[in-house]
């Protein structure tokens, strides 16, 4: 039995400080040991080459080329529609938006998922199906949830529209959603509601790691309830936290469809953001190149941001 | 068993994956020759009303019934997806054979499109009514075949107007302007005027201010916005605005839903199309409304007559015979003419504007259509210039200056 055990500890060079036996393993190069790994990770190299990389470069290549108002590609111009995107001058404005957009939102959401977390982590009765309420918004079509709002911002037949008129916030209904500023308030605060549910449940799984002893310790030690939460349970969320910030700055970049239906109505460029700027590239004004060089710079805005994002927060690493 | 079990397992996982594979490589490619010699012909378009795709399907099963080497295989899109789906199409080399849209000089340009007398009987050419012949070509070659029209029209609530103690029907601006004022003042959140200069069709509003000030869109050869004329017809909206004679938020207000409060009769002018009649019998029957020319700065008659177009694309040689019988087939009087009198639209066809001459509902608009202007349509930089009012004119009725307003305008437009 010991004998058995001995030799498998041996070959394996689990023990160390004891003299190897057998075969000494030669530094196996990098590409063997690809090579050997291909099988399990080809099928998602395949989806990762197919359905990220590939888009990606007809992207740049597109951003390259005229493409005539049909969709006929009639030839390289270099960076020319990259020039066209400079001399554009509602881009600075854009952008600045988008930076308001993405703060605003993340901000807001993190905030709210962390309070609301810390109340779904109680026990209380009918926590399941409040747990359960509040997947909702995420299981619910994004564009549906914007389209009740957007109809009932509306002045001649929307409901919240009546409602503020009748507990006398406003005289008159007023045009939410015909408005810059009020309809990007808007969109913030539906962009919140949907982020809400998937922010909340990342940190709900990182606030069940937090051990209790720990919590315990800092009782008898007589840290008060907000002491505990800041210098305990804040510090162990670090790794759910970073995640789900980081996920939701992406997502939230990349939104389309709630900006899209609530500002979409609004002449000029006031309200836009670098997506739907794509997207009136694309739908009003049909130049998919100009579109395609929009896309590249907010793809090349994202990594930067992740990468900052990633050096700064280092959330794979360790506690 | 255990052995068996997961063999069997990998077994139904690999045929999965491989069907899916398979399923979503093949999934929407329109074959032009089936093995028998049938040909099938793809047809796109949007769709008017909700009777739309009935109508296309009820032609589509007469026609192949008559022609069972043809299959027709007809997509619906939306007027705002329609634009998107035929560009992604071409660039993916799955141009739709048939297609019924508003422009073509783009496809024209790039060579996509049959001349239309290659596609048509030179009996079904003779029928095109010799108004809608200009606007349907390039360069003197016609690309476009003239489907249907429509002319505008000032729909008046009656009611309204009386109520507000306006007496006559406003011809001139400073009429329009008086009596909206006072329609306006009526209060409970009714406006005067109807402004819609929204992105769905804010062209066509402001083609009715900037050629009612006697300017215009320009021509084939030039698109021109910033001119004096189109200025004043600018400035005389915004003091339309201003005066508080039409609905809140203009700038941002789209055509459709408008329509709908005038049909609910909170909105005493608004300008109309042919379909508003329908509209008007079905949502509010009892509504006191009539139909009127449109005011313009001077009085001097005028509408902005709109005309759509069928054209064929030069996907496949084989095809031309197959999109020449679809044609003459269908711009034949007995299916021509049902077709356009469901959608309630102005025939562009000699025979179908002598079968629908008794048409009471469609008597205001063809009495106006002899002093109809188009939209340059055929100027190559005409689709730049319609993208550029759909997302700028709005700016007007938001308090920003005319003149740059006409400006941006007019640099998109050249930009092209």
């Amino acid at each position: 039995m010991t004998q058995t055990i001995n030799e498998s500890l041996v070959s394996t060079g689990a023990a160390l400080g004891r003299p190897r036996m057998g075969p000494k393993p030669q530094a196996r190069t990098r590409s063997k040991d690809l090579l050997s790994a291909l099988p399990w990770i080809g099928p998602a190299l395949v989806l990762i080459l197919g359905v990220v990389l590939f888009p990606a470069a007809v992207m740049f290549y597109n951003s390259t080329r005229d493409i005539s108002l049909s969709g006929v590609d009639k030839g390289s111009v270099g960076f020319a529609n990259y020039e066209t995107l400079l001399d554009f001058a509602p881009l600075g404005g854009i952008m600045a938006r988008t930076v308001i957009w993405v703060l605003a939102v993340v901000t807001v959401t993190v905030l709210a998922s962390l309070a609301l977390a810390q109340f779904l982590n109680k026990a209380f009765p009918g926590r399941q199906v409040v747990r359960l309420a509040v997947l909702i918004p995420w299981a619910a079509s994004v564009v549906m949830t914007t389209l009740v709002v957007y109809y009932g911002l509306e002045g001649y037949i929307g409901i919240i529209n009546k409602f503020l008129v009748d507990i006398n916030l406003i005289d008159v209904p007023y045009g939410w959603t015909k408005n810059a500023t009020s309809a990007f308030i808007w969109s913030i605060g539906i962009a919140v509601f949907v982020s809400l549910p998937f922010t909340t449940y990342t940190i709900l799984a990182g606030l069940a790691t937090v051990p209790g002893d720990v919590l315990e310790a800092a009782r008898m030690d007589g840290a008060g309830r907000i002491r505990t939460y800041f210098a305990i349970v804040l510090p162990q969320l670090r790794g759910a936290l970073s995640v789900a910030v980081l996920i939701n700055i992406i997502n939230v970049f990349n939104s389309l469809p709630i900006l899209k239906i609530m500002t979409g109505s609004i002449p000029g460029y006031d309200a836009d953001t670098v997506m739907t700027m794509i997207f009136k590239y694309i739908q009003n004004e049909q130049k998919i190149d100009v579109a395609s060089a929009l896309s590249v710079i907010a793809f090349l805005i994202v990594i930067v941001i992740v990468a900052i994002y990633v050096k700064l927060v280092k959330p794979l690493k360790e506690l | 068993m255990k052995k068996s079990l997961r063999s069997g397992g990998i077994t139904a996982v690999a045929a999965v994956a491989a069907m899916s594979l398979a399923g979503c490589g093949f999934a929407s490619g329109p074959e032009s020759t089936g093995s028998d010699g049938q040909t099938t012909l793809n047809l796109l378009v949007p769709s008017y009303s909700d009777n739309t795709q009935g109508l296309w399907e009820t032609v589509i099963a007469d026609f192949e019934a008559e022609n069972t080497d043809i299959k027709v295989q007809l997509e619906v899109q939306s007027w705002d997806n329609l634009n998107d789906v035929v560009t992604t199409k071409v660039q993916g080399n799955k141009a739709p054979d048939i297609m019924n849209g508003g422009p073509f000089a783009g496809f024209a340009d790039d060579e996509l499109l049959y001349p239309i007398e290659d596609v048509v009987s030179p009996d079904t050419l003779a029928d095109f009514q010799e108004s809608f012949v200009a606007s349907s070509s390039v360069e003197s070659v016609q690309y476009g075949a003239p489907l249907l029209a429509s002319a505008r029209a000032l729909f008046v609530n009656e009611d309204l107007l009386e109520q507000a103690g306006v007496t006559e029907i406003p011809a001139t601006w400073d009429e329009l302007l008086e009596a909206a004022t006072k329609v306006s003042a009526l209060g409970d959140g009714v406006a005067g005027y109807g402004l819609p200069l929204g992105s769905e069709e804010a062209q066509a509003e402001s083609a009715i201010w900037f050629y009612g000030a006697g300017g215009g869109f320009g021509d084939a050869s030039k698109i021109e916005i910033d001119t004096p004329a189109n200025l004043e017809g600018a400035e005389f909206i915004q003091k339309m605005v201003e005066a508080g004679a039409t609905q809140p938020d203009a700038g941002a207000t789209d055509r459709s839903p408008l329509m709908d409060v005038f049909v609910q009769g909170k909105i005493g002018m608004i300008i109309g199309l042919p379909p508003t009649v329908g509209q008007i019998a079905e949502g509010n029957p009892e509504m006191n409304y009539s139909v009127n020319p449109i005011p313009t700065v001077d009085g001097e008659p005028f509408t902005l007559g709109v005309a759509d177009h069928l054209m064929a694309f030069k996907n496949d040689e084989s095809k031309q015979a197959a999109i020449t019988k679809f044609f003459d087939f269908f711009y034949s009087a007995d299916q021509y003419v049902p077709w356009v009198t469901a959608e309630k639209f102005l025939p562009t066809t000699e025979s179908g504007s002598a079968a629908m001459s008794g048409d009471e509902d469609l008597l205001p608009f063809l009495e106006v259509l002899p002093s109809a202007q188009f939209y340059p349509s055929t100027n190559p930089n005409w689709a730049a210039t319609n993208a550029a009012f759909k997302s700028l004119v709005g700016q007007l009725a938001q308090g920003k200056d005319a003149k740059a307003v006409l400006a941006e305008i007019q640099s998109k437009a050249d930009a092209g």
